[in-house]
């Protein structure tokens, strides 16, 4: 299905990282408009990695980085404005004093470009963002006074108001109780059907978005699966991942210190 | 009092000290926010090094000042942004660095040199209307540039990298802020002096901090209590005959106290609740 549609992200054996110290090692991996796929994989496996590359923020080390059709190193800041990013934690500062619309009218200062002021259509936009996320009501609350939850949909509102092509999401669950975090992935998969945005949602919680996604991608520094999520999720390839895996590198440390100690 | 103000010194003195007072407590919404406050002091007494250099070597000791300043913020980004060193350390070394330098240029100085001391310790009352100039045309400069890229200016200081990745150049704009800070504090240097500077530069929005949660609002809250303090500062200065760099901050630190005090910040929040401030349409 997914061949028919026109590619926005494409990774050719790239890889990411410092040289010797690889994040992320041969990815290929094309995502396609209007895909919603979860990324997932074990703490240090190469996903925040994978969400800086395709910001834009980082330059593959080997390989190719398509986005939008553009060399990354080429990647102009409106091509940057269509992808919706929420970060990973919202704002450590929660006295930071800025209101809910003045964080969403933010959204669209990428995709104003330098010298234009943000007017009422841009208002406009915002406000709108805000309604899609069920927050219109509080525009002109500050943002410290909103619950964790309520941030991140001012933070989606955010992203939207970017009026992105794609919302890439960077575990956009953590540290929120089980409802809202429930409450997140509805939002973000009603936003997915209503707007028709492609999605890209990087989470540790399997159970959450497996319903929910066309597609998953496991990463372990490599591409390990990609693809419809009862193909990527069976007994042998998570063994393989977040068990047997690990495992074996503990037991090669242990191997090396044994081995040290018998010599 | 208002005899005082029949005065061409006392007009010009309260001239610059409102400009100076403006410009500093605008830059000082982005310094505070985007957490730069160690290197308005850094810069400040850079720029002092290079106004002693300027003396000692008959070179224009603002001209001098605006390099060093210049040169000192842009090694400090560019430490920070390459990930050497985290930016409090970077500017802690070039601050004590260009502190020494300014010692041994002033050392070097065969005679006392008051003019000199005057750029340390600020002597708004003795502003000439050259000087005014300088200050103004450069003080249009800042604001200016302050303006054109306010939208940027405020999302860098929120969130860099957010910024960044939703397509605004934040590198270059934090550079720009860099370049405005030093620039700032170069402006500054004859009103208020090199220690003082960085006072007038963090205290308004950090009082302003106090009071609001909305960005616009501590602009403005920034910018009033920025010029009040400075004019107000002045006349108590004349009138009573002391410095007018003390003056003016120690009046803005009282008033930075009461915000503290009175804040509406530390009243106890409830989740989702209205904001506290002035409404917005």
């Amino acid at each position: 299905m997914s061949i028919l549609k026109e590619p926005i992200i494409q990774f050719d054996h790239a890889s990411f990282g410092f040289p010797g110290v690889l994040a992320l090692q041969d990815i290929s991996l094309t995502i396609s408009a209007g895909e919603f796929v979860g990324v997932i994989g074990p703490n240090g496996s190469g996903k925040t990695t994978l969400c800086r590359a395709m910001l834009g923020l980082m330059a593959p080390l080997e390989g190719h980085l398509r986005i939008f059709d553009c060399a990354c190193g080429e990647l102009r800041c409106h091509h940057r404005a269509q992808i919706g990013y929420l970060p990973q934690k919202g704002v450590a500062d929660r006295n930071f004093p800025v209101t809910v619309l003045e964080t969403v009218m933010m959204g669209r200062y990428g995709a104003l470009g330098l010298f234009k002021r943000a007017g009422l259509q841009d208002r406009k936009i915002a406000l709108d963002a805000l309604a899609h996320v069920g927050m219109d009501t509080h525009q002109n609350t500050a943002l410290g006074h909103l619950s964790g939850g309520q941030q991140q949909r001012v933070f989606i509102a955010r992203a939207l108001a970017q009026q992105p092509k794609v919302l890439l999401l960077d575990e956009p669950t953590t540290g929120l109780d089980i409802t809202t975090q429930h409450n997140v992935i509805e939002l973000v998969a009603h936003l997915h059907k209503e707007l028709g945005l492609t999605v890209l949602l990087i989470t540790h919680d399997i159970n959450m978005i497996r319903s929910r996604v066309d597609r998953l991608v496991l990463l372990k520094t490599r591409l390990f699966a990609s693809g419809p999520p009862a193909e990527v999720l069976k007994p042998d390839i998570l063994r393989q991942v977040y068990g047997k895996e690990l495992v074996i590198t503990e037991k090669d440390l242990v191997i090396v210190e044994d081995y040290h100690h018998h010599h | 009092m208002l005899e005082l103000l029949a005065y061409d010194f006392m007009q010009r003195s309260l001239l610059a000290a409102a400009t100076v007072g403006g410009l500093c407590s605008v830059i000082g919404v982005f310094v505070v926010l985007r957490g730069l406050a160690f290197v308005g002091a850094g810069t400040s007494h850079a720029a002092f090094a290079g106004v002693a250099l300027g003396y000692l070597i008959g070179w224009p000791p603002l001209a001098l000042a605006i390099l060093f300043g210049l040169a000192t913020v842009w090694i400090t980004g560019w430490v920070e942004e390459k990930g050497r060193m985290k930016l409090d350390v970077s500017i802690g070394i070039l601050y004590t660095t260009t502190m020494a330098l300014g010692i041994l240029f002033l050392g070097l100085m065969k005679t006392y040199n008051a003019e000199v001391y005057g750029y340390l310790f600020g002597s708004v009352l003795s502003v000439t209307s050259e000087e005014l100039r300088v200050i103004g045309g450069l003080s249009i400069l800042v604001l200016g540039l302050l303006l054109l890229f306010s939208k940027e200016l405020y999302f860098i200081a929120f969130d860099q990298e957010m910024a960044e990745a939703s397509g605004v150049p934040a590198r270059r704009i934090f550079f720009l802020l860099l370049t405005l800070v030093a620039l700032t504090v170069v402006v500054s240097l004859k009103t208020v002096g090199a220690i003082l500077v960085f006072a007038m530069i963090l205290i308004p929005a950090s009082t302003a901090y106090q009071l609001t949660h909305s960005l616009t609002t501590l602009t403005w809250y920034s910018v009033i209590i920025g010029v009040s303090t400075a004019v107000a500062g002045v006349l108590i200065s004349a009138t009573w005959d002391i410095p007018s760099g003390p003056a003016i901050v120690l009046l803005a630190t009282t008033i930075f106290f009461l915000a503290v005090l009175f804040s509406p910040k530390r009243q106890p929040r409830a989740t989702a609740s209205p904001c506290l401030e002035p409404h917005h349409h």
